[in-house]
C-alpha cells in the first residue's frame, strides 16, 4: 500500500500521465490522504454562477429555481473568501526545458505549480498563476473559485518553455502588479544573476509577501554525470558553448553548483524567504510537504 | 664523444611516439554534443581548473608519449661512447683503422703528424681485447696485398710499423670502399677510425656515391692530426720549356711555376736547377700569399739523348712538395744540306741566304738546333747525302744524273727533301728525273710585278709542319705576304698551302721512309717577301724539322703520383713486356697490348715519385720513338694544407655519420656505457607516473 501511494510522486510516474488535470490530483488526493484539513476553511458568501450539475455535487447545492426556469439542473457557486491570494510564478525559459532522464524541469514544475493551485484551491484558498521567460507569458489571477483550477491548468498547458531567463527584473514586474498582499509561490531553476533574483524576490518580501521559492535543477545539473569529450551548449544563451572533459571538472562543478545552491539558501534565509531545493528526481510530495509545512 | 645503437632498426619504432598524439587529436574529433542549461556552472568550473588541468593533460600526453620513446630507445640499445678510445664495454668489436698516409701527412701536425697518427692507431691497436678483430688500411696503399681483420696485435702492430708516407693524395673512397667490405662480416660492435690531417684535396676527390658498399649504422670517426701554426707553403706547380725545342749545345731555357698556397709570403726560397744530377743554377724567388711566380732558368745539354732534370726548394721551415721531377730528350744537331742554284758573291744576293739564316740565325755553330751546310749544284755529285737528314734544293737548275739516284734513295730511306722554285729551275728536267719523289709536276713559271703578287689563302693547320700557325701572330704573318712568282704544279701529292687565286704554293709526297716538299717560289726575295716575314724562320725550321723525321727535343714534365703512363711503341713488340725500374729500386714487368695499329704499354704502378727507367725488349730498335724514362710527381695540390671543415665532411659522408675528434683526445681514452638499464628505469617512472597522473582525472 505504501508504495503504490509513493508511486503517487514519482516524476517518473507521473511523467507517462499526460495531464496536467489529472497529475495534479493524482499528487494531492495521494498526499492529503494522510493529511489533516486545513485551518485556514473559507466559507461561501457570495453568490458568483451558476454551472451544470454534475455527479458528485452535494443536492443541497441545486438551484430548484433554475430547474423551473430552465428544466436543467443547475448548482450555484459561490465566491470563496479567504484570507490567502496565492501567486504561483512559474519559470518558463528555455532552461527548463531540460531532462537528463525522463521528466523536464518544466513539466516537474508545471506539476508542482498544478498540484499546489489545487491543493489551494481546494482549501478554498485563492490561486492564480504567472508564467514567464524573460517576459511575462500568461497572468492568470487569483481567484477562488474551485473550477479556477482549469483556467490555471490552462494556462500552464498552452505554454511550452522557451526564450531566456530573466528572473530578477520579472519578479520585479510582477510585484508591481500585485496589489493585495499573499503567498507568492515561485518555481524555477534560478540559472540567472543570484543578486537580480534576490532584488526581485526582496520586493515581494518587501510589500508584506509570503515567499516560497522552489529552485528546480535536474539531477545532471547537480552531479554533471557525462563522459568524454563534449561540446555543452546553453539552451538559451546559443553562443554559449564550451567543449570539456566533465571527468576533469566534474568535483569542481559539483562545488560550484553546490556553493550557488548553498548561497541561494542563506541569502533567501536571510531575507524570510523559504527556500527549497529540490532535483527533478525527487518525489513531488517533499515540495507539497514543503507548502504543507508553511501553511502549518 | 658519441651515441649509437646496437640494434638501430629497432629505431623505425619511434614513429610510433606519435601515437597518444594521434589518438589524443582523434578524441577531439569526436565530439559529443549536448545542450546543457548549466554552462554558466560549466564555465566557471573550468575557469577555476584549467591551468592546472591543462598542465596535468599535457604532462600525461607527454608522459605517454616519452614511454614509447623509451620503449623503442630501450629495444634499440644504445651506448653511449665518451673520448675516441674504445672497447671499455660491450661486446667483441671488429674496428678498421684508416690511416691516412697520403703526401699531406708530411706537414701534419706541426712536422710530426704521422708519428702521431702511427701512435694513435697503435694505441687502438692496444686497446683491442680477447675476440676483438681489427684490420690497418692506409689510405695509399702500395702493393695488392690481401687485408683482412685480424686479432693478433703483433701482427696489427708490424703492419702498423711498415706504413710509410706515401707520395700521392689519399684515396678515400677506395679506403672507405675497403673499410665496409671488411665489416659486412657479422659482428657485435663495428667501428671505423680514420686518423688523417682532413687535407681538402683527398676529400675533394671523394664522394661517398662511388663507393660500392656503404652501412650508414656504422659512423666514420676522424681522429685529426692537426697543426698549431699555419707554416710557409710553397710548391713547384710546373715545370716548362720556355725555349723551342731541345738540342745538344744549344740554349736551353726551363720555367718553373711555383705557387704559394699560404696566407703568409714565402720570401727568398733558394730555387735550383739540376740536369742529371748535377746543379746548373740556383735562384732566389719570393712567392706573393696566395699567388704563383715563375722562374726561369738558361742551361744547355751537352749530349743527345734522355737526360733527367730537376728543380727544387730550399727553405727551412718550408711545407709543400720541394722537388718536381722531369726529363729531357736532347736532340742531336740537324744536319741539312742546302744547295743554292743561284749564289752571288754578295752573300745577301745568293738564293740560299735567307734560309741559311732562318736556320741558324746566329750563324754560329752551337746556336741553333740546325747545322745547315751551303754547296752550289757543280758540288753536288760528291755530296755525301748520309751525313745529311735534309736536303734543300734553292733554284737548282737541273740535277746531275748521277747525283738524283743518290737522292731517290735518300729520302726513300727516310731523308727529307725540300725543293724550292726559282727563276733557274728547268720544269722538264725536274719531271724527268724526280718523278717518283717529286710532290708535283711542275709546269709553266709565272711571273708578274710585286705589286699584283697573289695572297697566301689556305694551309692544313693540322698538318704537323704548319701546326706552328696556330699562333694567329705567326698565321698572320703568313697571310699578309705576297708572291708575284712561282711555278705552277700539278699535284702529286695533297697541297698544304694555296695562293688566293686557288694555285698550290706548298705540296708534300711521302716517299718510302722519307718526304718530300715542293714550295713553288723563291727561297729568297726574287718572287716573294715571305723571307721577310715573321712566319719565315718558324716555318722552315718547322718544316726542315718536319722532313727530319718530325723528332724535336723535348721536356717532358712527367705525370702525378697514381696516375697511368701510356707509352707508344712499334707494333712488332705487341705480346713483348716492358720492363719498368721504379726509384725505390723495385722493377715491375708491364705486358705490351695492341691497340689499333700501334702497340701500348700502360704503366699504372706509378706510386712513388721520380724518374722511372724503361728497358724495351729485345728486339726493339733504339729509333722506335720510344721514351727511356719519364718522371713522376707528387700531386701539386697534395702541397695545399688547407683542412676540410667538419661541417663539409659530414655533408660529404651524408648519410654516414661523421664525428671529428682531435688527436689529443684519444689519449684519454673513452668509456662507454651501455644505456639500456638507466631507459628501462625512466621507462618504468614514466608509466608509474602516467597511471598515476591518469587516475587524477
Amino acid at each position: 500500500m505504501a508504495d503504490t501511494q509513493k508511486n503517487y510522486f514519482d516524476p517518473k510516474v507521473l511523467a507517462g500521465i499526460a495531464n496536467l488535470s489529472l497529475r495534479a490530483r493524482w499528487v494531492v488526493e495521494g498526499l492529503m490522504s494522510g493529511v489533516h484539513k486545513s485551518r485556514a476553511k473559507g466559507f461561501s458568501v457570495e453568490f458568483e454562477e451558476h454551472r451544470e450539475y454534475s455527479p458528485g455535487d452535494e443536492i443541497r447545492r441545486i438551484d430548484w429555481k433554475a430547474l423551473g426556469k430552465f428544466d436543467r439542473y443547475y448548482i450555484k457557486e459561490y465566491e470563496d473568501e479567504t484570507n490567502l491570494r496565492a501567486y504561483l510564478l512559474l519559470d518558463a525559459s528555455a532552461s527548463m526545458n531540460y531532462a537528463s532522464d525522463g521528466i523536464t524541469k518544466f513539466d516537474y514544475a508545471c506539476t508542482l505549480t498544478a498540484s499546489l493551485a489545487y491543493l489551494i484551491l481546494k482549501q478554498q484558498d485563492a490561486a492564480g498563476v504567472v508564467t514567464f521567460s524573460n517576459r511575462i507569458e500568461s497572468f492568470v489571477p487569483p481567484r477562488a473559485k474551485r473550477d479556477y483550477l482549469t483556467q490555471i491548468l490552462h494556462a500552464l498547458e498552452n505554454r511550452g518553455p522557451g526564450g531566456e531567463t530573466n528572473v530578477g527584473k520579472i519578479l520585479e514586474d510582477i510585484a508591481g502588479q500585485i496589489k493585495r498582499r499573499g503567498l507568492i509561490v515561485l518555481v524555477s531553476d534560478l540559472l540567472d544573476e543570484p543578486a537580480e533574483i534576490l532584488k526581485g524576490l526582496r520586493h515581494f518580501r518587501f510589500k508584506g509577501n509570503d515567499v516560497i521559492v522552489f529552485h528546480l535543477l535536474d539531477p545532471a545539473e547537480l552531479s554533471l554525470p557525462f563522459d568524454g569529450n563534449i561540446l555543452f551548449e546553453d539552451l538559451e544563451a546559443l553562443n554559449l558553448r564550451v567543449i570539456t572533459d566533465p571527468r576533469v571538472i566534474r568535483t569542481t562543478y559539483q562545488q560550484v553548483v553546490n556553493e550557488f545552491i548553498a548561497d541561494m539558501r542563506k541569502q533567501c534565509h536571510d531575507n524570510a524567504i523559504d527556500y527549497q531545493m529540490i532535483s527533478t528526481s525527487t518525489p513531488l510530495d517533499q515540495a507539497l510537504a514543503s507548502y504543507l509545512s508553511w501553511r502549518g | 664523444m658519441s651515441l649509437f645503437f646496437l640494434y638501430p632498426a629497432f629505431l623505425v619504432g619511434l614513429l610510433a611516439a606519435s601515437l597518444p598524439i594521434v589518438i589524443h587529436l582523434l578524441n577531439r574529433r569526436r565530439l559529443q554534443r549536448i545542450q546543457f542549461p548549466a554552462v554558466r556552472f560549466i564555465l566557471l568550473s573550468q575557469k577555476r581548473i584549467s591551468r592546472s588541468y591543462r598542465l596535468r593533460h599535457w604532462l600525461l600526453l607527454a608522459l605517454r608519449t616519452l614511454a614509447v620513446v623509451f620503449l623503442v630507445l630501450l629495444l634499440a640499445n644504445p651506448i653511449f661512447q665518451t673520448g675516441a678510445g674504445l672497447f671499455a664495454g660491450g661486446g667483441p668489436v671488429s674496428l678498421v683503422v684508416l690511416l691516412d698516409n697520403s703526401l699531406s701527412m708530411t706537414w701534419s701536425g706541426d712536422g710530426n703528424g704521422f708519428k702521431q697518427a702511427k701512435e694513435a692507431a697503435r694505441l687502438l691497436i692496444s686497446a683491442l681485447n680477447d675476440g676483438d678483430r681489427a684490420a690497418l688500411l692506409p689510405t695509399n696503399v702500395a702493393g695488392k696485398e690481401v687485408i683482412r681483420l685480424k686479432s693478433q696485435k703483433d701482427v696489427l702492430s708490424r703492419e702498423l710499423d711498415a706504413v710509410e708516407i706515401a707520395d700521392g693524395t689519399a684515396n678515400l673512397t677506395a679506403t672507405l670502399e675497403k673499410a665496409y667490405e671488411l665489416l659486412s662480416e657479422p659482428a657485435g660492435q663495428k667501428e671505423i677510425r680514420l686518423i688523417t690531417d682532413m687535407g681538402l684535396t683527398g676529400w675533394d676527390r671523394f664522394s661517398i656515391a662511388a663507393l660500392k658498399r656503404v652501412d650508414p649504422s656504422i659512423p666514420v670517426k676522424l681522429i685529426r692530426v692537426g697543426r698549431k701554426e699555419q707554416p710557409l707553403n710553397a710548391s713547384i706547380e710546373e715545370i716548362r720549356l720556355g725555349s723551342q725545342g731541345v738540342g745538344v749545345n744549344i740554349p736551353l731555357q726551363i720555367e718553373a711555376t711555383l705557387g704559394n698556397f699560404g696566407a703568409q709570403e714565402v720570401k727568398d726560397v733558394l730555387v735550383q736547377l739540376s740536369i742529371d744530377g748535377q746543379n746548373k743554377e740556383q735562384k732566389l724567388a719570393t712567392v706573393p700569399p696566395k699567388g704563383q711566380v715563375t722562374v726561369s732558368f738558361q742551361t744547355r745539354v751537352s749530349q743527345a739523348g734522355a737526360h733527367t732534370g730537376q728543380v727544387s726548394l730550399k727553405k727551412d721551415g718550408l711545407a709543400g712538395n720541394p722537388v718536381a721531377d722531369f726529363t729531357l730528350d736532347a736532340q742531336d744537331k740537324l744536319r741539312v744540306l742546302v744547295v743554292d742554284g743561284d749564289p752571288q758573291t754578295a752573300l745577301v744576293q745568293s738564293e740560299s741566304f735567307f734560309l741559311s739564316r732562318a736556320l741558324n740565325p746566329s750563324g754560329e755553330r752551337d746556336s741553333s738546333l740546325f747545322l745547315p751546310a751551303v754547296i752550289v749544284p757543280d758540288a753536288l755529285n760528291a755530296a755525301a747525302l748520309d751525313s745529311y737528314q735534309v736536303v734543300i734544293l734553292c733554284n737548282v737548275a737541273a740535277l746531275p744524273d748521277g747525283f738524283v739516284a743518290n737522292l731517290q734513295n735518300f729520302v726513300r730511306q727516310g731523308g727529307g727533301l725540300l725543293i724550292f722554285s726559282g727563276d733557274k729551275i728547268q720544269p722538264d728536267s725536274y719531271n724527268q728525273k724526280l718523278a717518283q719523289v717529286a710532290p708535283a709536276e711542275l709546269r709553266e713559271k709565272k711571273t708578274g710585278p710585286e705589286a699584283s703578287g697573289e695572297k697566301i689563302d689556305k694551309l692544313d693547320a693540322a698538318h704537323p709542319a704548319l701546326q706552328i700557325f696556330s699562333d694567329p701572330i705567326l698565321l698572320e704573318s703568313l697571310k699578309s705576304s705576297r708572291v708575284w712568282g712561282y711555278t705552277r704544279a700539278s699535284a702529286r701529292g695533297r697541297p698544304l698551302i694555296s695562293l688566293a687565286n686557288g694555285d698550290p704554293l706548298l705540296l708534300e709526297q711521302k716517299v718510302g721512309a722519307g718526304k718530300a716538299i715542293l714550295i713553288a717560289t723563291t727561297a729568297d726575295r726574287d718572287w716573294t717577301d715571305l723571307p721577310l716575314k715573321t712566319a719565315y724562320l718558324p716555318l722552315l725550321q718547322s718544316l726542315t724539322h718536319y722532313l727530319a723525321g718530325g723528332k724535336r727535343g723535348q721536356l717532358d714534365p712527367g705525370i702525378a703520383v697514381d696516375t697511368a703512363k701510356e707509352i707508344a711503341l712499334p707494333p712488332g713488340l705487341v705480346g713483348k713486356s716492358l720492363r719498368v725500374a721504379k726509384p725505390n729500386k723495385l722493377d715491375v714487368e708491364v705486358p705490351i697490348a695492341g691497340e689499333k695499329d700501334r702497340a701500348v704499354a700502360t704503366i699504372t704502378d706509378n706510386d712513388r715519385a721520380g724518374i722511372y727507367r724503361l728497358s724495351l725488349p729485345a728486339g726493339a730498335s733504339k729509333e722506335s720513338g720510344a721514351p727511356q724514362m719519364y718522371a713522376v710527381n707528387r700531386p701539386f695540390l697534395e702541397s695545399r694544407l688547407e683542412e676540410i671543415s667538419e661541417a663539409e665532411l659530414q655533408a660529404k659522408l651524408a648519410p654516414v655519420r661523421a664525428e671529428v675528434i682531435p688527436i689529443e683526445a684519444l689519449k684519454e681514452g673513452g668509456k662507454r656505457t651501455d644505456l639500456a638499464f638507466p631507459l628501462l628505469a625512466l621507462l618504468i617512472v614514466t608509466l608509474l607516473a602516467e597511471g598515476w597522473l591518469g587516475q587524477r582525472f
